[in-house]
């Protein structure tokens, strides 16, 4: 019994000791990530009684409230996934607005390049003039919405700031050098199939008013003696084909984008807004048509010594440049495609940079042109407050107030040299300084991105999938930024410029760009379009010009 | 010359987009590039613009 007893007596202290090791405290286990439940009720929020809201709201206290949050089930009441679903649309909406907005703004542009361009164009052309700005807009739409868009953005992937466009899926690449390069975009054709898509239309129309400022630029060098059938094929095969490329490389999902991740260079060819893929792409182009027409009748004496040929409207193209300053406000700032997360909020910065630099440009063109030649010349001022503008779009988003003064101050005296370059070395007759502008300037934009970025903007942690800031070789950023912008402006000058030339030197063979001496020198209103511009005004015969 | 002026433009714009592949020097990255803008510039300016004013309508 002793025995049975002891050792009934072990068995239990040695079960009683497990058990109270069992249950002394274990250590702390790690602290479970706190969690809500999608389908939590969220109670207690006040909402107006519907005889409150009858009674009318004067102040504004009881009209947008948790009562208006669309419920998931209406049975179960607001929930914390009704919640996070109406934040997701907010930020989503914000976005879209944004975008859309600042689009509308771009699209009025066109009517800045119409009275730019008419007013620096003679009077006998003026129906002609204006009449290519306005249709360029739909030529260009017309030529994007059948492919244009699907090249240039038919691979671009998730855009987070607008929902994702997760349909914009399929980038044709090669391979080249050991790694991808993205070559064109192969969805959202005329916009069908999956592309019907809410977020894919706002970049449809965001981007397609970036590809119609570009087709404008041109109608500006080649006013006056081009020929208006040979314009519309012109304008849809650029807006087709050569603006979509480029935007594709540099936007797209393209090789240029990528050379930050593939080789590399800083975050590869960065360019905010377009002051390559928008401007200079029309400026090159540009030039291509203005070597290919060659000068209108009078431009140049027989020993080469260029005429003025002044516009008849100074006072259109001033009111022109103000309208196109206020186009890009959203030129540049809608550039982020939002207005909410991931950075955006630096759309104050890009705005006041866009000002600030086209405010310098205007003031060291017009001193320049002051102390050469005696006069503000009141043309090259508003051409020097657009230099600034084209020069500030690829950097704006990017760089210090500082930084915008300075490139908008070299913007402003390079385009007074850059046309006279073209006019007395060249001989290409610019009509409007459109080469100087935007070509020139947009090069000079494209480079000031290596030199200029400041590291200091953040758009979401990354720009073309390179997790760092954009910086500049002034900024601690090494030559690689710099070397990427700099193969961005060899692919202008050396491809577009290529691909421009031979479409318009088939288009020369086939239809012929230059309308005849006769009608030139009559004025292209009535035998190109049939109407004057101005029918009820005499105008004065030219003065006899030196030849 | 005006078709010997494209290729000689284009040309540049091989030269430079190759810098990527055939040296991972940033300097001669650099020079590639710059060598290969100037090429193209020579195409336009030196080539092709001066074959289209051998006949422009002033020298007429």
């Amino acid at each position: 019994m002793k025995k049975v007893l002891l050792a009934f007596s072990i068995t239990w202290s040695l079960a009683l000791t497990g058990v109270a090791f069992a249950q002394a405290p274990a250590a702390a286990p790690a602290a479970a990530a706190a969690t809500i439940d999608a389908g939590t009720v969220v109670t207690g929020v006040s909402t107006p009684k519907p005889e409150e809201k009858a009674a009318g709201d004067p102040a504004g206290t009881l009209t947008g409230t948790a009562a208006d949050i669309p419920l998931g089930d209406a049975k179960k009441g607001l929930t914390v996934g009704d919640l996070a679903s109406m934040l997701g649309q907010n930020l989503i909406a914000t976005n879209f607005v944004w975008t859309l907005v600042t689009g509308f703004l771009v699209m009025f542009m066109q009517a800045g390049f119409a009275i730019v361009e008419t007013g620096l164009a003679r009077a006998k052309n003026a129906n002609h003039t204006m009449m290519m700005n306005f249709m360029v807009y739909g030529a260009g739409m017309l030529a994007y919405w059948l492919i244009g868009f699907a090249i240039q953005e038919g691979g671009v992937g998730a855009v987070a700031n607008l929902g994702g466009t997760a349909p914009l899926s399929s980038e044709y690449a090669i391979t080249l050098f050991g790694k991808s390069w993205g070559l064109f975009g192969q969805k959202g054709v005329m916009l069908g199939g999956a592309t019907y898509d809410v977020g894919v239309l706002v970049m449809f129309l965001f981007q397609m008013v970036f590809m119609d400022t570009a087709l404008t630029i041109v109608t500006g060098t080649a006013a006056e003696r081009w020929k208006y059938s040979t314009f519309l094929v012109s304008s849809i095969l650029m807006g087709a084909f050569t603006y979509p490329l480029f935007a594709n490389w540099a936007w797209g999902g393209g090789w240029l984008q990528n050379l930050g991740g593939n080789y590399g260079l800083g975050n590869g060819y960065v360019d905010f807004a377009g002051s390559g893929v928008v401007h200079s792409v029309g400026g090159v182009t540009a030039l291509a048509l203005g070597i290919m027409m060659g000068p209108r009748i009078g431009k140049y004496t027989r020993n080469g010594k260029p005429n003025a040929i002044p516009g008849h409207d100074i006072t259109m193209v001033l009111l022109g440049c103000f309208i196109l300053a206020f186009g890009w406000f959203g030129f540049n700032p809608g550039s982020t495609l939002g207005a909410a997360a991931n950075g955006n909020l630096r759309i104050s910065s890009v705005a006041v940079n866009t000002m600030l630099a086209g405010m310098a440009a205007s003031f060291s063109g017009m001193l320049y042109m002051w102390m050469r030649y005696g006069k503000p010349d009141a043309s090259m001022t508003g051409n020097a407050f657009l230099a600034g503008l084209v020069a500030i779009t690829a950097p704006s988003g990017f760089v210090s107030p500082m930084a915008s003064v300075v490139i908008g101050l070299i913007a402003g005296v390079l385009v007074c040299l850059s046309c006279e370059f073209v006019e007395r070395v060249l001989k290409v007759d610019d009509v409007v300084g459109a080469v100087s502008v935007h070509g020139t300037n947009g090069i000079w934009g494209v480079i000031s991105v290596g030199l200029f970025a400041d590291g200091k903007s953040n758009y979401g942690g990354a720009w073309n999938g390179v997790a760092h800031s954009v910086t500049g070789l002034f900024y601690g950023g090494g030559a690689g930024q710099l070397i990427a912008q700099l193969i961005g402006v060899a692919t202008l000058i050396g491809f577009v410029f290529t691909m421009s030339f031979v479409i318009n030197m088939i288009l020369e063979a086939v239809m012929g760009q230059r309308v005849s001496a006769k009608a030139e020198l009559e004025g292209l209103d009535i035998p190109e379009m049939g109407a004057l511009g101005y029918p009820e005004f005499v105008l004065k015969p030219e003065a006899a010009i030196e030849t | 010359m005006a078709l010997v002026g494209l290729v000689v433009t284009f040309a540049g714009f091989v030269l430079a987009a190759a810098s990527v592949g055939i040296t991972s020097s940033n300097t001669g990255r650099l020079g590639m590039v710059l060598v290969g803008i100037v090429v193209s510039l020579i195409g336009i300016m030196g080539v092709i613009n001066p074959a289209y004013q051998k006949n422009a309508v002033w020298k007429k």
